[in-house]
């Protein structure tokens, strides 16, 4: 028990995809303008990596090593095609905001990477621990990203205004490079942290 | 090796399938309660929307072209009826190249005057925070009140708006050739 609690721990901190590993940066450098599209963009990538490693993990002693990227793929596309279909058809506004990055989870490597560096070796319920854990550390890492960047640039987290009227918004943080500029910074405190942690403990 | 990726292929083609064929009502359904919506939005006291098509030029229904070729060349007109049957107005959709693309516009005219009665940015890749300030309201209320003989153009009759002139522009442009189109078919269909 305490291996698998540790498989999905190690996605939301030691191996977090956006802040340690640095994976699947395109996405989100590009979708965390608001709190809420990186929240969702997180929650559709979880979902596309727990289920495609459990099946992965399922099939890993039936798919022939040699086709094994393909089959991967194949398998996350249609995962990737199940999320655009039902979000365009229950979440319109969502769908509309996430727009062309939602069909570009497939080829995030964060998902080929869990499916090959994992799911292809380890049996099913560590798989799925080790999807969800990367999954939610993805989920959280943008929602953070998306939350900073739009409260400067638009004073707002979830939509939610808090800042007043009266304050200056820097615009360029809805901007690529206020991603960049947020997550160097969120990296460095990471590092920080991280640090300190291992300081303390020795 | 080849069976298993078939199988794997084969397996994945039905799961979608069967996803697609029930979004796709929905998502079709959406798409037209959300163009009916925006043209609520932009012909105040329309109850219902007929949509009209109208050719752009003469060539009847025999020509030779194909069937995405003649979509091509035709222009959508929704009409707005109110609870009575009275015609208030009619929409249409013009398209301007913006900064980061093509920014699509919906423009609502009033059956009685002929002018603009209000606009709405349909879709834009325009920068968040420079370029997508053609969405605020003292941008787009200018265009309330323009008829086809106006020039519609930034620096004549509409104020630009700082930073994103380009943007600013797209919409103009999208407005002024939409109309005159629009008007054209309009008018001259009936």
């Amino acid at each position: 028990m305490t291996r698998i609690w540790k498989n999905f721990l190690n996605g939301l901190w030691d191996e977090n995809p956006t802040f340690r590993i640095l994976i699947g940066l395109c996405p989100t450098l590009a979708v965390t303008t608001s709190a809420i599209n990186g929240f969702s963009m997180g929650l559709a990538t979880t979902f596309v990596i727990l289920c495609s490693s459990v099946l992965i993990s399922i099939l890993r002693s039936v798919i022939p090593s040699k086709v094994r990227i393909p089959a991967y793929i194949i398998l996350i596309a249609t995962f990737v095609t199940i999320v655009d279909l039902s979000m365009n058809a229950y979440l319109p506004d969502l769908h509309k905001s996430l727009g062309l990055f939602l069909p570009l989870i497939v080829v995030n490597c964060l998902v080929l990477g869990r499916a090959e560096a994992f799911a292809s070796k380890n049996p099913v319920v560590a798989s799925a621990a080790d999807g969800l854990g990367m999954g939610l550390g993805f989920t959280w890492a943008l929602t953070v990203l998306g939350a900073i960047r739009e409260l400067f640039a638009a004073g707002s987290v979830f939509g939610f205004q808090l800042l007043g009227e009266g304050v200056t918004t820097i615009g360029i943080f809805a901007l690529p490079p206020g991603a960049f500029i947020t997550l160097g910074i969120l990296i460095a405190i990471m590092n920080m942290i991280g640090v300190r942690l291992k300081n303390r403990a020795s | 090796m080849v069976v298993v990726l078939a199988v794997i292929g084969m397996v994945s083609a039905g799961v979608l399938s069967v996803v697609y064929q029930t979004t796709s009502a929905i998502i079709e359904e959406n798409a037209a309660r959300a163009l009916e919506s925006s043209v609520l939005e932009v012909l105040p006291g329309t109850s219902t929307v007929n949509i009209i098509r109208a050719s752009r030029d003469e060539l009847g229904e025999d020509d030779q072209r194909t069937a995405k070729e003649r979509e091509q060349t035709t222009t959508l007109i929704y009409q707005g009826v109110d609870e009575q049957g009275r015609p208030v107005g009619y929409a249409f959709v013009g398209e301007g190249n913006g900064y980061g693309g093509v920014v699509r516009v919906l423009v609502g005219v009033a059956e009685a005057s002929d002018e603009i009665l209000n606009i709405k940015i349909l879709e834009h890749t325009e920068t968040p925070g420079l370029g997508s300030r053609i969405e605020n309201d003292d941008f787009r209320q200018q265009f309330a009140g323009k008829s086809t003989q106006d020039p519609i153009a930034i620096g004549s009759d509409i104020d630009n708006i700082s930073g994103a002139t380009i943007s600013a522009r797209a919409v103009a442009e999208a407005v002024r050739e939409g109309f005159q189109d629009a008007y054209a078919a309009y008018r001259g269909g009936q």
